[in-house]
């Protein structure tokens, strides 16, 4: 995990899972995505990269139509979820969202039970036939989650009493409990101690084997650390995607090199 | 001479004080302020501070004490013969203070020779034609007790007030004096001015404070006045409220019953209709409505709570009662006969509760708002729906101040009154039926205390047990609503 001989890292080429085609996102007059193409593999850790407010938590968002709850947000473009184009007008942005899921920057459990904030997808798209059924659900994802051991003799305590990487474990959890195709993170360790963002990393290292997880990250070694391909944008354009080996060690654009080395950012 | 001169006074030493002080402060700072502690205002301040607070505390304090001691002076003195029978000392001295003002007054506008003062045997009834002429309130002939009394009140109010302006002054220029003399260049200036700003704010809050204890108090001497009077058992456990006014106590039915089911019942309508109609219009505004909506919707919406009481009473009784009763009445719509007139505790509950929708919707609003957008960022996330995420993330995380928006609501309610004379009428009554008329607590006391009361009865001061009660009802609510809030808060924060 944590040696950088990002050379070796083997990637295989898989399916694509989100294909993003002539992308532009804008908020009111402000163009804030501009063209961007992107594939995303399923099966694989993607990071987007790049210095804040180049527009790489705004593309996230538009992967599962969170910006739809922004009102002067407008997408252009298609975004293909298994070849389907999510902002065809006969997709359901709610059964869009369960199936791409989301983590947050901040830790935000809701305010019940450790076991309720799991069971929450599950309850509200009906994926438990009964209690027992959904006391799996919720074991499983909290052990995906990596954090069944430290809560299963407190489920019944508030989400919200637990420190700040368990809670943030606790959200992925969540996330995981719907059984998502793609999980999407926005900066999920930027709220995090050292301890708990490295337990959070291996999480996500784990997570790759059934999910295709796409993550922002201001932190350039987090990238290196879990991803197999990143993306860097700047200022609105999607600058260079390649494996994360590659943009690394060896990046084809002046502008990602710069950044990585820490001259512009 | 009026207190406002006083006043004034006090006023301009200080800020003569002010001015030479910061005068001062300049020049033992060579001229230059960076010698100086602090900046120049703050010394000035600092003289004017100490000649003012002293002087009006001193000030207020004599106001209300002067009266009081005269008056236990002055009617220590009177003989018990000048009481006559059916009349009480209290009374015999609001009329010697009567007739000293009109005296002062009289003398002033020239109707009164003030030789007539200094002769102890004057023509009473000379006099009293005088003070009659002046427009003076004299109720009776004055009689020679009373006349002599209320010679020595006004000679000792005048000594006194005399006093005060003297003493008051000295106060201020001895406060401006000490003031100066601490003005130097390392006269820490502008920490004097913060402490007494500090004060002044304690001031301030301990005012509030100290009214509601004297508000309390009253209340509760009161109280245990009505208790002498009456059997404190009838009083709580009495199922029948019928005051008499022509017989003293005995004769009189005084049980709480009656109004409190009244007033628990019009309340629990009232909150019926307010909380659902106020929540379910918050979350519109808050969480669906658009910003142009909003924006228009939410004033319109406070505009009922700047409705008085007394229009929405006339709503009750012009519109909704004579609306009830041709639904429920006899021949109404439904079929049945249950609202006999327009004054029920349906009519006056719904008005309440028209009343009380934008405390409920206002609070709920503010409390909903607050809730984390990353929260529900968090619901929709999963693929849950607007309707969901709100029903099962943003209100139970709101739940405590909704509660609280709630439960400051039936406070409302429980005190509310106008609506209730004109909406539920004036019959007390322990019924089930909602669209029988009843009565509540608030309702009575008014009508206990309107009219010529006499404060020695049962009658009039059963309005005090009434008050306590509501207050302590009311409190008990507050102090439910704060554990509830706090219960919820050590939960979910």
């Amino acid at each position: 995990m944590n040696d950088m001989r990002l050379i070796d890292r083997a990637v295989d080429m898989k399916d694509i899972k989100i294909a993003a085609r002539d992308v532009q996102v804008y908020y009111g007059d402000n163009h804030a995505i501009k063209d961007v193409n992107v594939d995303i593999a399923d099966k694989t850790v993607t990071a987007f990269i790049g210095p804040s407010g180049c527009g790489k938590s705004t593309f996230l968002r538009s992967l599962n139509r969170m910006n739809d709850t922004i009102d002067i947000c407008r997408v252009e473009g298609n975004i293909l979820l298994d070849g389907e184009d999510i902002y065809d007008k006969q997709v359901d942005p709610v059964q869009l969202r369960a199936k791409v899921g989301m983590v947050f920057q901040k830790p935000n459990p809701f305010p019940k039970s450790i076991y309720d904030n799991v069971a929450y997808g599950p309850r509200i798209h009906g994926l438990a036939k009964n209690k027992a059924d959904l006391d799996e659900i919720v074991e499983k994802a909290l052990r995906r989650g990596a954090i069944w051991d430290e809560v299963k003799d407190r489920l019944d305590k508030p989400g919200t009493g637990l420190s700040g990487g368990q809670q943030q474990r606790l959200c992925i959890a969540r996330a995981v409990a719907t059984e998502p195709e793609v999980l999407l993170m926005d900066e999920p360790c930027s709220a995090l101690d050292p301890i708990a963002t490295a337990q959070v990393e291996e999480l996500i290292d784990e997570l790759r084997e059934n999910y295709s997880v796409v993550i922002v990250t201001h932190s350039m070694q987090q990238a290196a650390r879990v991803s197999q391909k990143t993306a860097f944008f700047h200022l609105g354009n999607l600058v260079e995607y390649g494996e994360t080996g590659q943009i690394f060690t060896n990046p084809v654009d002046p502008r990602t090199e710069s950044y990585i080395t820490g001259r512009i950012g | 001479m009026p207190i406002l001169w006083l006043i004034c006074a006090v006023l301009i030493i200080a800020a003569i004080g002010f001015v030479i002080g910061r005068t001062r402060a300049i020049s033992s700072g060579q001229g230059d302020i960076r010698n100086l502690h602090s900046l120049p205002s703050y010394y000035g301040w600092n003289v004017a501070l100490k000649s003012m607070v002293p002087a009006f505390f001193v000030l207020i304090v004599w106001l209300i004490a002067q009266p009081l001691i005269i008056s236990s002076v002055v009617s220590s003195n009177l003989p018990e013969t000048a009481i006559p029978e059916g009349s009480s000392a209290g009374l015999i001295m609001s009329e010697v203070q009567r007739t000293s003002n009109g005296v002062s007054a009289a003398v002033i506008s020239g109707d009164l020779d003030s030789a007539v003062l200094a002769d102890s045997a004057a023509d009473l009834s000379a006099v009293t034609e005088a003070l009659k002429n002046a427009g003076q309130i004299v109720t009776t002939e004055l009689t020679q007790p009373i006349w002599d009394a209320a010679l020595s009140y006004r000679s000792m109010s005048n000594a006194g007030t005399t006093a005060m302006w003297v003493v008051v002054i000295a106060l201020a220029i001895a406060g401006a004096v000490w003031g100066l003399r601490q003005t130097n260049a390392d006269f820490r200036a502008r920490n004097t001015v913060e402490t007494s700003i500090r004060y002044m704010l304690i001031a301030a809050a301990s005012i509030a404070i100290l009214t509601t204890v004297g508000i309390v108090l009253s209340l509760v001497f009161n109280t245990i006045e009505f208790f002498r009077l009456y059997p404190i058992t009838h009083f709580f456990f009495g199922t029948e409220w019928a005051p008499s006014f022509s017989g003293r106590g005995g004769s009189s039915e005084l049980g709480i019953l009656p109004l409190l089911w009244g007033t628990l019942y019009i309340s629990v309508v009232a909150l019926a209709v307010a909380v659902p109609i106020g929540l379910f219009a918050a979350i519109y505004l808050s969480e669906y409505a658009s910003k142009s909506v909003r924006s228009v919707a939410k004033p319109l919406l406070e505009v009922l709570a700047g409705i008085p009481t007394i229009v929405y009473g006339l709503f009750a009784l012009l519109t909704v009662g004579p609306l009830l009763v041709s639904v429920f009445g006899e021949g109404g719509y439904l079929g049945v006969d249950w609202q006999g007139g327009g004054r029920a505790v349906m009519t006056a509950g719904i008005v309440m509760g028209i009343m009380l929708i934008p405390f409920v919707s206002s609070l709920s609003d503010d409390i909903i708002n607050a809730v984390p957008q990353s929260l529900r960022d968090g619901s929709y996330g999963l693929g849950a729906t607007q309707s969901e995420t709100i029903k099962q993330v943003v209100l139970p995380a709101a739940l405590p101040g909704i509660v609280g928006a709630v439960l400051l609501a039936a406070s409302r309610a429980i005190g509310e009154t106008m609506i209730v004379v004109l909406g539920a009428g004036a019959a007390a009554r322990l019924s089930l039926n909602p669209f029988e008329a009843m009565t509540t607590v608030t309702a009575k006391i008014v009508s206990q205390l309107t009219g010529d009361s006499d404060f020695s009865s049962p009658e009039a001061l059963v309005a005090f047990a009434l008050g306590m009660t509501l207050f302590i009802l009311t409190l008990g609510l507050n102090i439910f609503a704060l554990y509830i809030v706090n219960k919820y808060r050590e939960q979910y924060d």
